[in-house]
């Protein structure tokens, strides 16, 4: 489009054109308009550039003294193909059609100069196109490598840090065997409880206990054992429970057997005639007569800034509903930004105590137990990395997958508790966290499509590959 | 050279806004102990056998001592107004303060209750021995 050349004099003497000025910021020429004239600059600076439907710019050069534009459309006689701005207060030789073409039959020389920097211009057009086209190729690729690069970090990160941890966990919890306590089976269980010959102790937490337990039972939760112990002695003597009494434990869950480890800790207590109920160690459920308190709500504590930001994602379908904006790049920026600080806020609220999250995930009951430890430890790193992928534009796509399948994991975790009715937090945030409910569910959704939405659009900000490089967008 | 700059900017915006994400996050969960550091007992015997003693350290470790003469060793923290106690296995007790940090209901359920429930709870005075200084105010706990 531009050479610097000799010709404006030239074009002076043939007093062709007239000279404009064109103030600071005024647009000269706009992308799409018919070709009306032919400028060469006098005096000052301009920048062209494009524009795409949905709004974004490219730059792709910047003008001076002695330089041209215009001359693409008038000898195609097609629209603009650019758009032409005057960076400073600008003087231009105006020159129209007729003129254009009178000059270039007069002059052989210029037009020579014209074909050659059109043909110039064609020629860096396809290198630009064909390095783009690279370009976008490579944004577009993800590789297994992104994914272990992502996972490889969150693994190696989780374990070393639970080596330096005060807080370390084992990486499998050890399932304790029912060695040396008794199983049952059911229906000798039943006539006991029938003639009120045998106490019942529920090892689960006091709200699952509260939810639905066997009528007539007591509750010990194993996790508070030392603390509670006292107490449940107290209760027994209160009850006049005669010492020979059989004491039957039961509560479990496929994550953790707390029945069997709490019927261990009684027999250390030197409780002689303790069981445990033989067989599936959700069979007392139909066996036995219940208490339930099915509609018993678990209180939300407040979360601070962490429980307001995670409304942001349901705002995405909002959105989402508007074509242009659903494939914007600035919004896959957007929707990085905020996806990266909700994970990275996960994260850290769950990183420095694995124990408490491996007890959130025990009480969703789907993992089993020699898994749960290690989910533990993994999982928030996972979302850490992940989260500062998104935020710092590192292999966004394969970030963004990985952040979507773990909200995919999430909320099947999530329907799977409402469905069953389970009496727990959700363990996503904190560490007494929001109760588990349809709007959790919703916000789950909102990051999904978040995910999603950078999967596909993201293009902006982002560091390339093969190197650390910020992606230019001057074509 | 541009790009080097731009590119340097960019990576000094990043680190801005993780800076930003990481201050926030511990703004928002770094409380000083201080000023429920020292010693309890509650209020009303437990069990039926005596009372139960609980000590806040400095350091972050609680021994809460039973009547019977054992000591369960916990580590504690303050966040959002209340004193979160983890046992090694993860399981949490809330213990909500009152009277400026003279009082605490320790909720036994292990799960988060707007007030303490009443056959649940555990209710403490600080006992002579406090490690307060004079005059803190429990109100102003946020760290430096």
């Amino acid at each position: 489009m531009t050479e610097p050349n000799n010709q404006i004099d030239k074009l002076k003497l043939e007093q062709v054109g007239k000279e404009v000025t064109i103030p600071q910021g005024v647009r000269v020429v706009r992308q799409g308009d018919p070709p009306v004239h032919f400028y060469v600059v006098i005096s000052g600076k301009l920048k062209v550039f494009r524009e795409t439907h949905d709004g974004i710019r490219t730059d792709l050069t910047e003008l001076g003294p002695g330089d041209y534009f215009g001359e693409v459309a008038l000898v195609t006689g097609k629209p603009r193909t650019a758009s032409v701005e005057a960076m400073d207060e600008s003087a231009l030789l105006e020159i129209g059609k007729e003129e254009f073409d009178s000059v270039l039959d007069q002059n052989p020389k210029l037009a020579r100069q014209i074909i050659n920097s059109l043909a110039q211009w064609l020629v860096d057009g396809d290198q630009r196109l064909e390095k783009e086209t690279v370009h976008q190729v490579k944004l577009r690729q993800i590789s297994w490598f992104d994914y272990l690069l992502i996972l490889g970090l969150s693994l190696v990160l989780g374990l070393v840090f639970n080596i330096y941890n005060d807080n370390q966990i084992p990486l499998v919890y050890s399932v304790h065997t029912a060695a040396g306590v008794e199983a049952i089976p059911l229906e000798k269980v039943k006539e006991l409880y029938k003639d009120k010959q045998a106490v019942f102790v529920d090892a689960r937490k006091a709200n699952f206990f509260e939810k639905e337990h066997i009528e007539g039972s007591m509750n010990l939760p194993q996790l508070f054992f030392d603390l509670q112990y006292p107490m449940f002695q107290f209760m027994l003597d209160q009850q006049k429970v005669p010492k020979d009494m059989p004491i039957f434990v039961y509560g479990g869950t496929t994550s953790r057997r707390f029945d069997i480890e709490l019927a261990n800790l009684l027999e250390a207590k030197n409780h002689r005639k303790i069981y445990i109920l033989a067989g599936d160690y959700q069979a007392w459920k139909k066996a036995f007569p219940l208490v339930e308190h099915e509609k018993k709500e678990v209180s939300a504590m407040p979360l601070g800034w962490s429980g307001y930001i995670e409304w942001i994602p349901v705002g995405i379908f909002l959105l989402i509903l508007i074509p242009p904006v659903r494939r914007s790049p600035y919004l896959s920026a957007i929707c990085r930004l905020i996806l990266g600080i909700i994970f990275v806020d996960f994260a850290l609220s769950k990183i420095m105590r694995p124990a408490v999250f491996a007890l959130n995930v025990v009480e969703y009951g789907m993992m089993p137990a020699w898994g749960v430890n290690l989910w533990a430890l993994i999982l928030p790193w996972g979302e850490l990395v992940a989260g500062l992928f998104l935020i710092l534009g590192i292999r966004t796509r394969a970030a963004a997958t990985i952040i979507g399948g773990m909200n995919i994991i999430f909320i099947i975790g999530l329907v799977n508790a409402i469905y069953k009715g389970l009496p727990i937090t959700c363990g996503c945030v904190g560490e007494a966290g929001e109760p588990v409910t349809w709007w959790k569910v919703l916000k789950n959704t909102g990051m999904l499509v978040m995910a999603l939405q950078i999967f596909f659009y993201d293009r902006l900000f982002v560091l390339d590959r093969g190197g650390f490089i910020w992606r230019e967008r001057k074509i | 050279m541009a790009g080097e700059k731009n590119m340097k900017t960019r990576f000094l915006i990043g680190t801005m806004i993780l800076g930003l994400v990481c201050g926030l996050f511990l703004a928002g969960c770094v409380e000083s102990r201080t000023p429920y550091v020292g010693n309890y007992q509650s209020m009303e015997p437990y069990a039926g056998k005596g009372h139960v003693e609980l000590e806040l350290k400095e350091n972050g470790e609680a021994n809460w001592k039973m009547p019977t003469g054992k000591t369960i060793k916990f580590k504690w923290r303050v966040e959002n107004n209340r004193i979160w106690l983890y046992t090694k296995e993860g399981a949490i007790l809330l213990i909500t303060p009152s009277e400026g940090g003279k009082k605490l209901s320790a909720d036994m359920t292990g799960q988060w209750h707007p007030s303490c429930p009443v056959d649940k709870c555990i209710l403490f005075q600080r006992v002579p021995g406090a490690l307060v200084p004079e005059g803190f105010t429990p109100f102003s706990r946020r760290a430096p």
